[in-house]
């Protein structure tokens, strides 16, 4: 016998473990496991909309300093070409795997983004991160007392030999993604075309939610052009394409909804992941 | 730049003041400080890049974002700007989508649109692959709209999560989610309530909350705060587990 207060703490529990299926063992063999289970263990873990969840308190949260200096940390880093926002967005959300995606809190992500991407592009080496952050760690070892922990750069380095990207220089005074625009060529779809969105195979990254894939739409509108996020993300000079703005009926869309017949939901889809509906 | 102070509380729930520190410094703020210190060094960015973008991050907020609409309710022709050439609209109250570096903030890009509602359509935004948000025009995104919950929730169950904002919407209204999960960003235009027909645009800017632009809100006459203004102190060691 249980209370039903052991009863809904045990569900709690369980429901917090998601880094692999209970069912199976560690390092499952390869029969063990269906197509369903290896898409979702492929799944880029950023892509949660339509996933089931029971409501929560929304609350705010008192900004902690750290999480301030870190976004300013990201966007500095894109304003001085280490990074794309789609890099970032990939490392960040996406390559940080189930564990810790769900596990750590938003910001502790983008700071994980910005170690990976400084040690992945050979800008610092681990050891010396790992240094540093013992030497800072070593600063406050007696406590903060009161105190604001502070960068204390030994030094101002010139950064004339720092490997960066073109795209400061390509989006000057047109915006990303401004500066893309005319070199997709002619856009395939129009507004008021039936679409289904293709159900590619995904491993890695993409924004072409999953909750769209294999569904019926409409064009709304065409967005811009961009290179595809699945390209970008890696920084590879490819062409750009156009996006689109596609229109579900929500109805359709997903199984056993309970709004009106005439709810929508658009979400922005890149050419290449459309294709006319029969 | 004419209108990015906070020259009202819109965003007093949403409290940017720095948290009282605990006596041991956490595994993040060694990190990043740590992060920060080695870019410096190198010469990645220097102290005054950071310290020009912490300036700029430091002064958005809601504001501008409210008076956009203020101003469209009153100005039929500016509303069709806002709705035909929202950046062109967001210079008028202040914002220029290309600041600060030229080309934009990185994170935020440069495709604007402002959703508009009728008697027969609600517009409401999420994010749902990460926290897309304009935040050039309405500053940092609020905790709720980053949590895995809402994301996972608004594409499907949006009514639902909607009367957990306090907004029960009838079946004669439609409702438009707008995943934002490229480079747009967007932001709803609401329709203006009743009994503010006299009202002055400073009156409007006041109504016009940080949710009501997301779309979780509707402006009302008299409610000049979020829906949600619980605000959790930050406290270290936590004690969760």
């Amino acid at each position: 016998m249980s209370t039903a207060a052991e009863r809904a703490a045990q569900l709690e529990l369980t429901s917090r473990l998601r880094s692999a299926y209970p069912e199976l063992p560690d390092a499952p063999t390869p029969d063990m496991l269906d197509h369903g289970r290896i898409t979702a263990y492929w799944k880029p873990v950023h892509d949660v909309g339509g996933e089931p969840d029971a409501p929560m308190k929304y609350e705010n949260k008192q900004y902690e300093e750290w999480e301030h200096m870190t976004y300013v940390m990201c966007e500095t880093l894109g304003w001085r070409g280490i990074w794309l926002s789609e890099e970032r967005r990939r490392i960040g959300n996406v390559d940080v795997g189930r564990a810790q995606y769900l596990g750590l809190p938003y910001y502790g992500r983008w700071l994980i983004a910005v170690a990976r991407v400084l040690v992945e592009k050979h800008h610092i080496g681990l050891s010396e991160l790992s240094e540093r952050m013992a030497e800072v760690k070593e600063r406050y070892a007696g406590g903060l007392d009161g105190r604001k922990p502070e960068a204390e750069p030994k030094s101002e380095g010139d950064g004339s030999q720092v490997k960066r990207n073109k795209h400061a220089e390509e989006a000057d005074g047109k915006g990303d993604p401004g500066c893309y625009a005319g070199q997709a060529g002619q856009a395939k779809f129009k507004v008021g075309d039936p679409v289904v969105v293709r159900e590619l195979p995904v491993i890695f990254y993409t924004r072409t939610p999953e909750y769209v894939r294999g569904a019926k739409g409409e064009i709304e509108a065409l967005a811009y052009e961009t290179p595809a996020a699945e390209d970008e993300t890696w920084d590879r000079a490819v062409k750009p394409e156009w996006m689109y703005v596609v229109r579900f009926n929500l109805a359709e869309l997903f199984y056993g909804y309970t709004g009106t017949a005439s709810d929508v939901i658009s979400t922005e889809i890149p050419e290449r992941w459309l294709e006319l509906a029969k | 730049m004419t209108d990015h102070g906070h020259d009202h509380d819109h965003d007093h729930d949403h409290d940017r003041t720095v948290a009282p520190m605990v006596d041991e410094i956490t595994d993040f703020e060694v990190l990043e400080i740590a992060l920060r210190e080695l870019c410096i060094e190198k010469g990645i960015f220097t102290a005054e890049d950071h310290r020009l973008m912490t300036e700029f991050a430091e002064q958005i907020g809601p504001t501008p974002a409210a008076r956009l609409v203020a101003k469209a309710w009153l100005d039929p022709k500016f509303k069709e700007l806002a709705l035909a050439e929202p950046m062109t609209a967001s210079k008028e109250v202040g914002v220029d989508w290309l600041h600060p570096t030229g080309w934009g903030t990185p994170s935020d890009f440069t495709a604007f649109q402002i959703l508009e509602d009728t008697p027969t359509l609600h517009n409401v935004i999420v994010c749902a692959l990460c926290s897309c948000y304009p935040r050039p025009i309405l500053g940092n995104s609020p905790e709720w709209y980053r949590t895995p919950n809402y994301r996972r929730r608004l594409v499907r169950w949006p009514r639902q999560v909607l009367a957990e904002f306090g907004l029960y919407l009838s079946d004669d209204v439609s409702v438009r989610v707008q995943d934002s999960n490229q480079k747009h960003r967007f932001m709803v235009m609401p329709l203006q309530p009743e009994g503010t027909e006299d009202w002055t645009e400073d009156q409007l800017v006041e109504i016009l909350t940080r949710d009501t632009l997301i779309g979780v809100a509707l402006p009302k006459a008299g409610v000049t705060t979020n829906a949600i203004v619980d605000t959790r102190p930050a406290v270290h060691p936590g004690n969760a587990g």
